[in-house]
């Protein structure tokens, strides 16, 4: 009995327990698909502020008990979805069937990308990477140079600016944090191409739209370039940059709010010229002073950069022309300075603010024989932009602008005698826009922006819209549409302000397809221009007759091709662009191909890392069919072409270590013979034929040779060593 | 001999009820990270929003994505996991402040995506990795994970420039030396590395 006594008494008391455990718990169980109906598994399942909670299985079903009572809050939250908050009695959340909405931010969502490359980090949509703006092999280290070999751009090798779908150089802006750039590229002489101002190591993002961007850019009729400076340095460090053509400096200082970064580089081409003579006869070779820095501060809830630019060219030298046997002389002494601070917050739950100001002083002294011209550009952008994030689906944008700019340009070598030529330009902008997800696979972006223009004495709206589907989970299609303004350029407007705003029209269809390191974009394309601006004189003159009754269009295909995966340690792309346009601006007497646009255009760009040597050789080839040119001895105006442009680059990059680099590159290995166009005499010879002179670049070929250091706080290590 | 029983079992459920939910859920959590880690990825999530001012369980939950998405070959994964194992760090962050374990895992977080695509975040990562070690060198100096991981990263980037390997085996030994002496704030705070530095330690002499 006593036996029994102990067992009926254990069993009592284990019952009793049981008991209790299922009196006061409650049972919470359902299952977690997605919107299409597909179970997840490991989606995580609990009561928000308590332990009680599961880990959905296999076939998305979960189960678990709670001690909780009354009107409690379900999470339900998985990696690539939007977390669901459910509010119940605890008693009622039985059986429950729940379905998650795919996180519009995930990598594999639809984005709106229509007209846009990237290069950067995380960017779901990245063309580039950011190394490869300075390995690739034809750039030398210009981002500029890197991103001429994407499709939609056109080969203008003695020029280096620029030029998309068409449009002149001067209808693609470029921005620094979201602010107008007004003097981005250095000066240069004739036939030698151009680079870009800024050191492409400041930014780390670089988004370049070729057409049918955001309603928050104005003032660009062909395309934008979007520069963003580094947030936050990694490390303490000091560049050191040793070239053929002069040295380079760099230093970051950080500390707990804020770092400060500075860059500063002396080129000089003497010894360069010296050992290999090229076709201009220079008497003061090409030298330029500059320096750029950042300043970045953090504030409790955004964080404020000041970014400043000055740098200083002058050269001296005699250019070859056909009309004056002894040839042109040539002096530029050109100052520019960049300022541009922005601040970058939160204001609140949903609310983000970004404002900036940027200001410009860019002086230009240019002796042309005995003429002497100087010009002042003075220019303001200032800009604020709020952004309210409404929900995952829905974000909403607005802002306003205001650009000034003040020209000025005393011609004539004394003062008292010159003539002075001049404006001041003022717009106001305001832009509104959103964007709307309607699901993982399909999202609209729509805006609307207004222009006021105090010198043109004009008001514009207009809108820009694009949408982005889906069509599988590699691929997917976008279109977008957009009317663009820009006021006439300096050139123009310092003889004449009577014009209107010149206006494109972009229609754009894309399609691309990216599956694990391979990547395929076409995009066909049609732009229409309106109220171009025309003068009546082979240059621009004060008395000039000029009109807004230019019109043009451009219509195109272009191609992109990278796969980084097929081939072991190899990494290429290929761009082809198809393009043709008509215009009719400026002082053309009809509608032509213009003399900067041609109309094929390829490149090819290879990578190949050799592990064994740390090397990576890098190999770029461009084609462009030849442009037009006007040639007297026959009738018509651009009534012929030149041949076809051939470049193949080649590069090395040697990593002696990881702070140490060594790099070489050969510009047209091969020699082509490129011809960019002719020059013709003003008068003919005695059998009444006009000579002519080939515009050649200064050299065929160029060559350059680099030694990179990075010196860091790094004390376990003594690069030294190494050498 | 009833009376013996009822009291036995008495104290043992009066032992059971002694230890916090907190802690009963830390134990679970370890015990399922042996055969499920997901599994218990999602409970050190949980018992971080019930525990919203202990920096440990979300350290956990992101410790585990980021040691599972190593190897990860599917590009929408990897970046779901580690953006989320991120965000965890980030809650970790704000809850600790300049904590050297945290900065430890935060560059194991850009190791995984170096590890992923050296050619994309090599440049900008690398830096970034050697400032988090560096700055959690200076804080604690005697931490023994900080002194391994830096020199696990040191190594295998002197494998890669093909450099010798030797200078590490150094770190190896005091990191060895500073597990012996290292003594956890409680058992659930993080004490982990030793049997891997043993491992670097081999590989490196050889």
């Amino acid at each position: 009995m006593p036996k029994l006594n102990l067992l009926t008494s254990i069993i009592f008391f284990f019952s009793m327990a049981t008991l209790q455990v299922i009196q006061s718990q409650t049972i919470i169980n359902g299952k977690v698909t997605s919107v299409t109906g597909m179970p997840i598994p490991g989606a995580n399942i609990y009561l928000q502020g308590t332990y009680d909670g599961a880990t959905s299985l296999d076939d998305g079903t979960f189960s678990f008990l709670t001690h909780e009572t009354g009107t409690q809050t379900l999470i339900i939250s998985y990696l690539s979805f939007q977390t669901c908050r459910m509010m119940d009695e605890v008693l009622s959340m039985r059986d429950l069937s729940i379905s998650l909405r795919e996180n519009v931010n995930a990598l594999d969502a639809v984005v709106l990308s229509a007209g846009t490359f990237h290069a950067g980090d995380h960017s779901k949509i990245n063309v580039l990477k950011p190394l490869d703006v300075v390995t690739t092999a034809s750039a030398l280290g210009d981002f500029i140079g890197a991103l001429q070999t994407l499709p939609g751009t056109t080969t203008v090798a003695e020029d280096g600016r620029l030029f998309v779908r068409g449009g002149q150089a001067r209808e693609t802006q470029i921005f620094i944090d979201g602010i107008r750039v007004f003097t981005p590229y250095t000066p240069t002489t004739n036939n030698t191409p151009t680079r870009g101002r800024y050191s492409p190591f400041l930014f780390d993002g670089i988004t370049f739209s070729t057409g049918g961007y955001s309603a928050e850019y104005g003032q660009a009729l062909s395309g934008v370039l979007l520069l963003n400076t580094i947030n936050e340095p990694d490390q303490e460090k000091t560049d050191v940059g040793l070239m053929s053509l002069g040295v380079k400096l760099g230093n970051t200082q950080k500390w707990r709010t804020g770092s400060l970064s500075v860059n500063m580089s002396y080129i000089n081409l003497a010894p360069y010229n010296a050992i290999l003579p090229n076709r201009n006869q220079f008497i003061k070779p090409y030298e330029s002073v500059s320096g750029e820095s950042v300043f970045r501060r953090k504030t409790r809830k955004g964080l404020f950069k000041l970014y400043g630019a000055y740098d200083s060219t002058n050269f001296e030298l005699i250019q070859e022309d056909i009309n004056k046997p002894e040839g042109l002389f040539f002096k530029l002494d050109n100052q520019n300075a960049y300022f541009n601070g922005s601040y970058g917050g939160v204001l609140g739950e949903a609310w983000s603010m970004h404002a900036g100001l940027s200001y410009t002083r860019a002086k230009n002294k240019r002796r042309i024989d005995d003429r002497a011209i100087a010009a002042v550009e003075k220019a303001i952008h200032a800009k604020i932009k709020f952004k309210n994030h409404i929900s995952n689906y829905w974000r909403l944008y607005f802002g306003a602008e205001y650009l000034t700019t003040d020209f000025n340009e005393p011609y004539g070598d004394a003062p008292n005698e010159a003539l002075e030529y001049g404006f001041r330009n003022d717009i106001a902008a305001a832009f509104v826009e959103t964007d709307i997800f309607v699901s993982k696979d399909l999202a609209f972006k729509a805006g609307l922006r207004s222009e006021c223009s105090a010198l043109l004495n004009d008001f514009s709206l207009v809108p820009r819209v694009s949408l982005a589907l889906k069509t599988s989970s590699k691929s997917q299609l976008s279109l977008a549409y957009g009317s663009f303004f820009q006021t006439p350029s300096n050139h123009l407007l310092k003889f004449n302000t009577n014009f209107k705003p010149q206006n494109a029209k972009h229609y754009i269809l894309n399609y691309q397809h990216n599956s694990n390191g391979r990547l395929f974009r076409a995009e066909a394309y049609f732009k229409s221009y309106d109220n171009l601006a025309k003068y009546d004189s082979d240059i621009p003159r004060a008395n000039s007759y000029f009109t807004s009754d230019g019109k043009a269009y451009a219509r195109g295909i272009d191609f992109f091709w990278r796969d980084s995966e097929s081939l072991r340690h190899v990494d290429y792309w290929m761009s082809y662009s198809l393009l043709d346009t008509r215009r009719n601006d400026d002082n053309y007497p009809k509608s032509v191909q213009p003399s900067y646009v041609n109309t094929h255009n390829l490149s090819l760009v290879g990578k190949y890392w050799i592990n064994k040597w740390r090397s990576q050789v890098g190999l770029s080839y461009s084609f462009a069919s030849g442009r037009p040119y006007t040639n007297p001895n026959r009738t018509g105006f651009l009534n012929a072409k030149t041949r076809a442009y051939n470049n193949l680059s080649l590069n090395w990059a040697y990593l002696i270590s990881q702070q140490k680099i060594v790099y070489a590159s050969v510009n047209n290995v091969l020699g082509f013979k490129n011809i960019n166009g002719y020059q013709y005499a003003t008068s003919p010879d005695v059998t009444g034929h006009f000579n002519r002179r080939a515009l050649q670049p200064a050299a065929d070929q160029f060559f350059f040779v680099g030694f990179f250091w990075t010196i860091s706080d790094d004390k376990n290590r003594n690069q030294l060593d190494n050498l | 001999m009833k009376q013996i029983i009822f009291i036995l079992s008495l104290s043992v459920c009066g032992l059971m009820q002694s230890q916090s939910p907190y802690e009963k859920g830390m134990e679970t959590a370890f015990e399922l990270w042996k055969n499920s880690p997901i599994e218990a990825s999602n409970l050190f999530e949980r018992i971080a929003q019930a525990e919203p001012d202990n920096w440990l369980p979300p350290y956990y939950a992101a410790q585990i994505l980021i040691i599972n998405s190593f190897g990860l070959n599917n590009v929408e994964q990897l970046t779901a996991q580690l953006n989320k194992a991120q965000d965890l760090i980030n809650e970790a962050q704000i809850i600790s402040n300049n904590n050297p374990e945290i900065m430890v895992l935060q560059a194991l977080l850009h190791t995984a995506w170096l590890a992923y695509d050296g050619a994309t975040y090599g440049r900008t990562l690398s830096p970034k990795i050697m400032e988090i070690y560096n700055t959690a060198e200076q804080l604690a100096p005697e931490n023994p994970r900080v002194t391994y991981c830096k020199a696990e990263w040191n190594m295998r980037s002197a494998q890669y420039f093909g450099q010798d390997t030797a200078p590490y085996c150094k770190d190896f030994e005091k990191a060895l030396e500073l597990f012996a002496n290292f003594k956890p704030e409680t058992s659930f705070h993080p004490n982990w590395g030793k049997e891997r530095t043993t491992l670097l330690l081999e590989s490196c002499r050889n």
